[in-house]
């Protein structure tokens, strides 16, 4: 497969979101300004788990990190059904850019965005926030890329099933918020009633806070990260192959903005 | 170039195509002309390989557009219906990003994209957004992106839609050119002026069925003559006249004739007091006009003033 057609629209795709900086840096900063707030709140509670040396950075930068990370759903989304809007989507599939170039194309932009806010609130956390990486920062790499598949793919997903940009907002911000809530990134997952606990599992980012956990609260390694980022890879397929079977190329989405 | 055989499409219960064949050779203009629903859009998606045809097959230069979708589109260059650009870039860019997936880069797709912007007098255009172009500046950028990779196959679907005069003045000069330089273009419209200008040859559909194709001026030859008709106040009279094709409709007759005053006059003896009632005489010249009307009954006119008044109410 040639990556040129690919390239081209992922270019494309960089100018687009360069008319709009105004959404990436939201994501960027609020979570941020968020870390600052909920750190003394963590803290609290991470003590009353037994890490007697946590500042609260510890939950509040990779919690608010997972939680805003949720939020590029809607964002990746709207990528297509702008598309869409402007006329464009029937351009594109009637170029010699086969569907899979046309996805991978408009799904880089994206993915790097993500990773970007990642590396730059988990750097903003060591520099400001006085987070430590107890234990090892492949493992913490690891971790930030399955679960940016695991996100983007669930943003595919809802892509596909969304006939609507309203739909889209909804399902997108909707699943991001009870991801983030029942995955314990906006409160850990032990302050959460039972049946939330026992629930919990069910998202993907609830598997990333356990990796985040487990190297920054404990000296873990790439090994103790493994079952986390299998879990994760795991919703990344079953997200793809939902994308798969229900993203059609030749539907019309219906975009209001 | 594009050989178009025994298509079929429906869209649930509604006949989209129903057996359409069509050929179209290197420089070749071809207009496809018809009312709406008549089948032009849902042709040109699955010459471009948008939508399956139900049956049948649809081969551009050579490759089935069904099992090679992708390579066929190489030799493709469509301008949809509704206009498709991306607003908040620079009208340059909307040209590269489809150029460069088209294979064009660096000086050679630069000198393409100024050497087009310029036939089409975008050029001093071509750094500003263009979501903030007028219509007829959008109109020209959207059908610039189809034509700029130097397509063999151009598909225009309506490209003059709600154009200026100006702008349509300038496609329809950039397809003559088009064709002249050896690519093969489909021009989908609704108006038979712009074909006859073109010098197209024509393929007339009509509720899915192809009714009429071939150059111009033999379907012409073929299908239209001169024609006058005389529309009344009320119904009009029964008027019997030796030798001349007389038919009727609610409000007016129709003579077919070579000799339209003659005809006038013969016809004004005959209808009495009937005269009285008489609102206007028109006189048809062969045209595709004529030609449609022949095949259909209806007036071309009719059908594109009733879509008119339909979108409007």
């Amino acid at each position: 497969m040639s990556l040129r057609p690919s390239w081209a629209i992922c270019k494309h795709e960089f100018r687009v979101m360069r008319s709009d900086l105004e959404t990436p840096i939201f994501l960027i900063v609020i979570p941020l300004l968020m870390t600052a707030f909920m750190k003394p709140l963590f803290r609290m509670a991470l003590v009353g788990e037994g890490f007697a040396g946590a500042n609260g950075s510890e939950q509040a930068v990779p919690g608010m990190a997972v939680m805003f990370s949720t939020m590029f759903v809607g964002y990746m989304g709207f990528a297509f059904f702008r598309d869409h809007g402007w006329g464009t989507w029937e351009r594109l599939r009637a170029s010699p850019a086969s569907p899979l170039q046309i996805m991978v194309g408009k799904l880089l932009p994206p993915f790097a965005v993500s990773i970007l806010q990642l590396v730059v609130l988990f750097s903003a956390g060591v520099l400001a926030f006085d987070l430590v990486i107890r234990g090892s920062t492949a493992a913490l790499v690891l971790v930030s890329g399955a679960l940016t598949l695991a996100l983007l793919s669930f943003g595919v997903a809802v892509t596909a099933i969304a006939r609507t940009s309203q739909q889209l907002d909804a399902w997108g911000g909707m699943g991001g918020l009870l991801f983030a809530m029942l995955g314990g990134s906006l409160v850990p997952v032990s302050v959460l009633p039972g049946w939330a606990r026992w629930m919990a599992p069910a998202t993907p980012t609830y598997w990333a806070m356990e990796g985040y956990r487990s190297v920054l609260l404990t000296t873990g390694g790439l090994g103790d990260v493994l079952l986390p980022v299998i879990a994760l890879l795991g919703f990344a397929v079953a997200f793809t192959v939902v994308a798969v079977v229900k993203f059609r190329f030749d539907e019309t989405k219906v975009y209001w903005g | 170039m594009l050989t178009v055989t025994e298509v079929h499409k429906k869209y649930r219960a509604i006949k989209a195509l129903d057996g359409v064949s069509i050929d179209l050779q290197p420089g070749e203009i071809l207009g496809l002309l018809g009312p709406n629903g008549a089948g032009k859009t849902t042709l040109v998606s699955l010459i471009a390989g948008l939508r399956r045809p139900d049956a049948g097959t649809v081969r551009v230069a050579g490759l089935d557009v069904t099992a090679n979708p992708e390579e066929a589109r190489r030799f493709i260059g469509l301008a949809p219906q509704d206009l498709g650009i991306y607003p908040v870039v620079s009208v340059r860019n909307n040209l590269a990003v489809f150029g460069e997936i088209a294979g064009l880069s660096g000086l050679r797709l630069r000198r393409r994209i100024d050497d087009l912007a310029e036939r089409l007098r975008i050029a001093h255009l071509l750094d500003r957004l263009a979501g903030t172009l007028s219509g007829g500046e959008k109109r020209r950028l959207h059908t610039a992106i189809a034509l700029l990779h130097e397509p063999p196959l151009a598909l225009l679907d309506e490209p003059t839609t709600g154009a200026d005069v100006a702008t349509r003045y300038d496609l329809l000069a950039l397809v003559k050119d088009l064709a002249e330089a050896g690519s093969a273009v489909l021009y989908s419209t609704h108006y038979l002026a712009e074909v006859e200008t073109l010098g197209a040859s024509v393929a007339i559909l009509d509720h899915g069925r192809l009714i009429a194709s071939g150059a111009l001026q033999e379907l012409i030859a073929s299908y239209a003559e001169t024609a006058v008709e005389l529309s009344f106040d009320g119904p009009p009279p029964d008027l019997q006249l030796d030798g001349l094709a007389v038919s009727a409709s609610d409000s007016a007759i129709r003579i077919t004739t070579d000799d339209p005053s003659s005809a006038v006059a013969t016809a004004l003896g005959a209808m009495g007091a009937a005269a009285k009632r008489l609102r206007s005489v028109e006189v048809f010249e062969p045209s595709l006009e004529a030609v449609f009307l022949n095949l259909t009954g209806r007036r071309y006119s009719d059908e594109v003033a009733k879509e008119a008044e339909e979108l409007v109410s």
